[in-house]
């Protein structure tokens, strides 16, 4: 089943890619073995030190958690684009799209103003005489404001999945005697799941490399890996550290992406069997 | 007749080098005309108000001497040294924050040749081998009125004391770590600044991780000037300029002065620009007397030339750190320490800022 045809097609983007990152990546990998000595000196140093162990470990988990929270948001959400009318749809899209025109930073200070302890949410808490909550510099907070800005990316490819499945399997699932819970759980779920994958591989590997959002609605508890990298690179001029920390955090991902692959590979090949 | 013609000619000699020697003084604001008609010069700062102060203080160096002024930036000390290690240096003149020039002086920045500027009005102590001056400003506490009443903490070691002083903390985690604090904190644990060792430095980061998890370390000014107008914190660590926007903008907060930290930006000329001189006359320019006062007027940070008497508004003039009574309380980090310790601290400082 492989892919045939004219692969030179893809040539401007391979070119693109090599250019824009294969490149600086090769270089940022050199510097990491021999910038200041030749050798293994920077990887030993991160991993001697407790601090950058802790924010590497901490980086996947708050990834983690983005990914399942954007995940629980778009699932319905993007079902709910399917079924709408054409009007409805454009909307809900839009709401998608819109956030994506604005900048970070002002998307990001938006949630300072709403998360913040004299902020909109608490204020609303307060009025209705509640105990106000703990948001901003938390890791909630956090995953709060970064769910919102990766958001889309979930939901599109979820959607563009969506899309495509027949929903006539469900008439005939429904036709045959199945409930409508389980017509969904067992025919449109594992059609929906490439979307799902789709969108869960995106997000988290974005959300591992976040880096102002963190900065501005987190505190010293939820800094991320990135923050560290900026301080070697941008203050202290220890480019060989703060590439092999990128190093680091790239392997760690592909490590577990070729977990994740495989089973992803065959809950895929057996929903197909069974649609 | 023989001595009259001697004394001609001493006279014409004299006469003739008097230019000359003038030329070889500088003086600190004066532009010779015309004088780089066709070069161009590309002056890198921090961006914002800040840039846009100092592009008009340089207004008549450049409609004098003809250069043509680009701008760049922000300044990033990594994307100097890419520029300096590539042998392709395109930034002739760089603001920097204070220990940089310090720390990278010879290798990122050309040592300052001294006879090519007038440095005699910069408030003593503040040149150095490497840069000069940009601006001053100062770092203050300021602690929330509603908050602390009639009995207001008074300096930093009170602002360093949860118990007596209870309260949310903001402190400056915007990038290198703050000398001056760190010495407080030093002083605060019981220790004594003026002879800090390395180890001291742990014990100091230790002091201010005891402020407890909920102190806020902000990232950039306008985050802090965020936390005074929304009253989101007890005490907050501000620069000059925030702090006076702020108040001006509403935030019911109070400034204390004693151990204000003296900050200053600093004007480098990196290692390898290609035309020395222009850059020199471009600083030389910068630190005269009117230009400064303009930079204070458009800016409300401190100027850098004693001669320098800026027109500002009352609130402006609050702020200032250039009298008598300022000088007399602020506070000077021990920059050689601070220069030689530089990696621990950061590292240290990182730590601290990530919640370790």
């Amino acid at each position: 089943m492989r892919p045939r045809g004219p692969v030179w097609l893809a040539a401007p983007a391979v070119l693109v890619l090599l250019l824009v990152l294969a490149y600086p990546l090769a270089i940022v990998v050199w510097r990491s073995f021999t910038d200041p000595a030749v050798g293994f000196d920077n990887y030993v140093w991160f991993f001697q030190s407790a601090v950058n162990r802790t924010v590497l470990q901490r980086t996947f988990v708050v990834a983690a958690w983005v990914t399942l929270v954007s995940l629980i948001c778009a699932y319905p959400y993007a079902y709910a684009m399917t079924i709408v009318g054409k009007n409805v749809r454009l909307v809900l899209i839009l709401c998608v799209l819109v956030p994506f025109w604005l900048s970070g930073v002002v998307r990001t200070l938006a949630w300072v103003i709403l998360l913040q302890d004299s902020g909109v949410i608490n204020s609303i808490l307060r009025g209705l005489g509640l105990s106000p909550v703990k948001l901003i510099r938390t890791l909630p907070g956090v995953i709060i404001g970064m769910t919102q800005v990766l958001l889309p990316f979930m939901i599109l490819p979820i959607y563009s999945v969506m899309r495509g499945i027949d929903t006539r399997l469900l008439q005939a699932a429904r036709s045959l005697g199945a409930k409508p819970w389980r017509a969904f759980l067992q025919i449109y779920v594992p059609l929906s799941l490439p979307g799902v994958y789709a969108g869960v591989i995106i997000v988290f590997i974005l959300s591992l490399g976040f880096y102002i959002t963190p900065a501005l609605l987190g505190g010293p508890r939820s800094t991320m890996l990135s923050s560290l990298v900026q301080n070697q690179v941008l203050s202290l001029l220890n480019w060989g550290r703060g590439g092999a920390m990128g190093v680091v955090l790239l392997v760690a991902t592909f490590v577990l992406l070729a977990i994740a692959a495989p089973l992803m590979r065959q809950k895929h090949s057996s929903t197909r069997r069974e649609a | 007749m023989k001595n009259l013609i001697g004394a001609f000619a001493l006279t014409m000699t004299c006469a003739l080098a008097l230019p000359a020697l003038a030329q070889e003084k500088p003086v600190a604001g004066a532009v010779a005309e015309g004088s780089l008609k066709g070069k161009t010069l590309t002056f890198v700062s921090y961006g914002g108000i800040y840039q846009e102060g100092q592009v008009a203080a340089l207004q008549e160096f450049v409609e004098k001497s003809g250069v043509t002024l680009l701008n760049d930036g922000p300044t990033e000390i990594a994307k100097l040294k890419a520029q300096v290690d590539a042998g392709n240096v395109t930034w002739d003149v760089v603001d920097t924050a204070d220990l940089p020039p310090y720390i990278h002086c010879g290798t990122l920045f050309q040592k300052l040749d001294l006879s090519k500027l007038d440095v005699s009005k910069i408030p003593p102590g503040q040149v150095g081998e490497c840069s000069v001056p940009a601006m001053n400003y100062g770092v203050v506490l300021m602690y929330k009125n509603e908050t602390y009443k009639d009995n207001p903490p008074k300096s930093w070691q009170d602002f360093l004391d949860v118990e007596k002083f209870p309260g949310t903390r903001a402190i400056d985690g915007s990038g290198d770590p703050i000398g001056g604090l760190i010495e407080q904190a030093v002083k605060a644990a019981g220790g004594d600044p003026k002879a800090m060792t390395a180890d001291d430095i742990e014990k100091g980061i230790q002091k201010l991780r005891d402020l407890g998890p909920d102190t806020i370390y902000w990232k950039t000014g306008a985050e802090s000037q965020q936390l005074a107008e929304s009253g989101e914190a007890d005490m907050i660590m501000m620069w000059t300029g925030r702090a006076m926007t702020a108040v001006k903008n509403g935030a019911a907060y109070t400034p204390v002065w004693q151990d204000w930290l003296v900050v200053m930006d600093q004007m480098t000329i990196p290692v390898g620009v290609k035309d020395t001189d222009a850059a020199y006359a471009l600083l030389n320019a910068y630190l005269g007397q009117r230009s400064q006062e303009i930079l204070t007027e458009k800016t409300s940070y401190t100027p850098i030339n004693l001669d320098a008497k800026p027109k500002v508004d009352e609130a402006t003039a609050a702020f200032l750190t250039s009298t008598p009574e300022r000088i007399a309380q602020g506070y000077q980090q021990n920059i050689p320490f601070w220069v030689k310790n530089f990696d621990v601290a950061s590292e240290k400082w990182s730590a601290l800022l990530s919640g370790n």
